[in-house]
């Protein structure tokens, strides 16, 4: 309607300056991937893939993917199960202890990285917890935790109590009433919050820094050696490789997400 | 078919209607008591309704019976089985509910399949009676859609399908049609009081709708604070409310404060009239009492006729075959009259008029309305 209002061109200008300062890095870090020189870049010279062969071509790097990527998998199963349960036992449930419940898993948004990760650090040395795949699945979903508690919580919030009250007298038991019934409801919702965790879980640095062992690295931490020592165009390779497959999952929890608002169109008074 | 259902079924034999038994109900949430020491008996195959505005424990009553409400105290039996701690899922109740509560992500057919499949029947068999079940509700043929492509009064025959396809011996319904148009509400009433023939299955349905309890069940229930009030059959329940409450809850009826002096009724007014010994409901002690009467058994007759009680004519609303006439005694009551409009002399507001009141419809309460 009011288009040509000044203020409303003025914020719009905000929006996209800030966009842009927040996308320029990764567009210039973008091409330098593709530079046939061993040092970064701007504009790249020439055109080559060596880069991604370097990387799929070394074992220490390989093995920090596959590293990562088994937390990733790991940090979104467990993710996905705990908040289920959480979030519905949150909206459903009849306990006193809901509010704080519900602090307790939403604080990770809150609290800083760094301060999670050095509680974290000192904890899992005494516990052994360090560097093993269990604790880095530990500290990712505790971090991933808000945000799938949140996609869960939306979709569960539409979701009529009491069709799991018709599933019962229907003859399921109440675990059957929630598998059979709001389980496939919420269900994309579910895994789109599994797919924040992985990404979350795939590029997270800072706990990484403070968990990671000698010999066991994840994948960003492994970037953040590669930078310090020799910097070639093999991080922008993988930068493209991240930002690919980031885009490609959250397309993946959109779709999903769109997914289940479709199929809990039917609203009880319709 | 239906024959060959109720053989087929798993109560070959008995009666396909359960018979209830709640003996002494009660329920607290915290301080307050949503049913109180609430006792019910309904035989096999009755269909019993139960009435009360909100937040008199009708629902509550019926969540107890499906098995979602724990009793503070009291029993419930269904068909001589203690059900009062039993599961939802154990009681092998059918249930509609307020809103449909279809399974949204499930067609027509798996929706209606559902508690067979609950059941552990076969793909086949499960869907052969669901197709029967669809068939009972007039909606074969549309299995195949999804419940957000039906209408509301189509969705609720899906939940009736869904209710009765596992042939359950009772039939709980929560306010099932509340949600739906008038018309379609009279056409669901005809259409479940038409299953409920055919099945021959125990109904208890909750409604706050005193036209629709009147209209299918063959017993009400009214509750009020929890506890009931009165439960007759429809006729009963209209020509003799066992209260204040009933008389008033019921159609229309006119409360007329009089007092007992041990032989007869003296009105604010000076009028005494000799109710006939049926006419009391509750005996009254001497003192206050509550004379009621329905508006269309008073008879409108000239000031002065003896035995008539006099009363100024306030309004006079013409209906076409009735006429609604209100009148105020010389005490302030209001009163209705409905009578039919042939032959009632010409009346203007403001008249004096005589009002009969014939000895045989007269209810004495030994309490003064509210």
């Amino acid at each position: 309607m009011t288009d040509l209002n000044p203020r409303k061109l003025l914020l719009n200008a905000y929006v996209y300056a800030v966009l842009f300062f927040i996308l320029a890095p990764i567009v210039v870090i973008l091409p330098m991937a593709f530079s046939e020189t061993d040092y970064l870049t701007f504009p790249p010279e020439g055109f080559t893939f060596d880069w991604f062969g370097a990387f799929f071509g070394n074992s220490r790097w390989m093995k920090a993917t596959t590293f990562s990527l088994q937390i990733a998998v790991l940090t979104a199963i467990t993710t996905c199960v705990i908040a289920t349960m959480s979030t519905y036992a949150l909206m459903r449930g009849a306990g006193r202890l809901g509010a704080l419940f519900q602090g307790l898993l939403i604080a990770p948004i809150v609290v800083p990285h760094i301060a999670l990760a050095v509680a974290l650090y000192l904890f899992f040395r005494q516990t052994g917890l360090s560097s093993t795949i269990t604790g880095y699945v530990l500290a990712h979903s505790v971090i991933a935790m808000p945000f799938a508690v949140f996609t869960i919580a939306a979709a569960l919030s539409s979701v009529d109590a009491t069709l799991e009250d018709a599933a019962m007298s229907c003859g399921a038991s109440r675990f059957a009433a929630f598998r059979l019934v709001t389980l496939p409801i919420i269900l994309p919702n579910v895994l789109s919050g599994g797919l924040f965790a992985f990404i979350l879980s795939f590029d997270e640095p800072v706990i990484s820094f403070f968990l990671a062992g000698i010999r066991d690295k994840t994948l960003p931490r492994m970037m953040f050696d590669d930078i310090e020592q020799n910097l070639t165009p093999i991080i922008p390779a993988i930068a493209v490789l991240l930002t690919g497959i980031s885009i490609f999952v959250l397309v993946a929890a959109a779709l999903l997400r769109r997914m289940a608002d479709s199929r809990r169109t039917v609203s009880p008074e319709a | 078919m239906v024959e060959e259902r109720r053989v087929a079924g798993t109560t070959a034999g008995a009666a396909p209607g359960a018979e209830i038994s709640i003996r002494g109900l009660d329920k607290s949430f915290g301080t307050l008591k949503a049913v109180d020491d609430v006792s019910i008996e309904i035989p096999s195959g009755e269909f019993l309704a139960l009435l009360g505005p909100s937040g008199s424990g009708k629902s509550t009553v019926l969540m107890m019976m499906a098995g979602f409400e724990v009793p503070t105290g009291g029993q419930i039996l269904i068909d001589g089985q203690d059900c009062t701690r039993l599961p939802p899922q154990k009681r092998n109740i059918g249930m509609v509910f307020q809103h449909y509560s279809l399974f949204p992500h499930m067609t027509v057919l798996d929706n209606v399949a559902f508690p067979l499949k609950m059941r552990g029947v076969g793909r086949a068999e499960r869907r052969r009676r669901a197709g029967q079940a669809l068939e009972v509700v007039r909606l074969s043929g549309y299995g195949d859609r999804m419940p957000a492509q039906m209408s509301g009064g189509q969705r609720q025959r899906v939940a009736l399908a869904r209710a009765i396809v596992y042939e359950p011996r009772l039939l709980l319904m929560d306010e099932p049609l509340s949600a739906l148009d008038k018309n379609l509400r009279e056409e669901m009433q005809l259409e479940i009081k038409r299953l409920h023939v055919e099945l021959g299955i125990t109904v208890v349905f909750v409604t706050h709708d005193q036209g629709e309890a009147l209209t299918m069940a063959d017993r009400i229930a009214i509750l009020r604070g929890g506890q009931i009030q009165q439960i007759s059959p429809a006729r009963e329940l209209y020509e003799r409310p066992a209260n204040l409450f009933a008389a008033g809850f019921i159609g229309e009826m006119n409360m007329i404060p009089a007092n007992w002096d041990g032989s007869c009724l003296m009105l604010g007014q000076g009028e005494r009239i000799l109710p006939p010994e049926s006419a009391f409901v509750s005996q009254p002690v001497q003192g206050s009492t509550t004379l009621a009467i329905r508006p269309e058994r008073l008879g409108v007759v000239p000031a002065g006729t003896p035995g008539a009680v006099r009363a100024n004519l306030t309004e006079i609303v013409y209906a076409g075959a009735g006429t609604l006439i209100i009148a105020r005694l010389d005490d302030g009551t209001e009163v209705r009259a409905r009578v039919p409009s042939a032959g009632l002399p010409p009346l203007s507001a403001g008249e004096r008029i005589g009002l009969t009141l014939p000895p045989e419809a007269m209810l004495v309460y030994g309490e003064i309305a509210a």
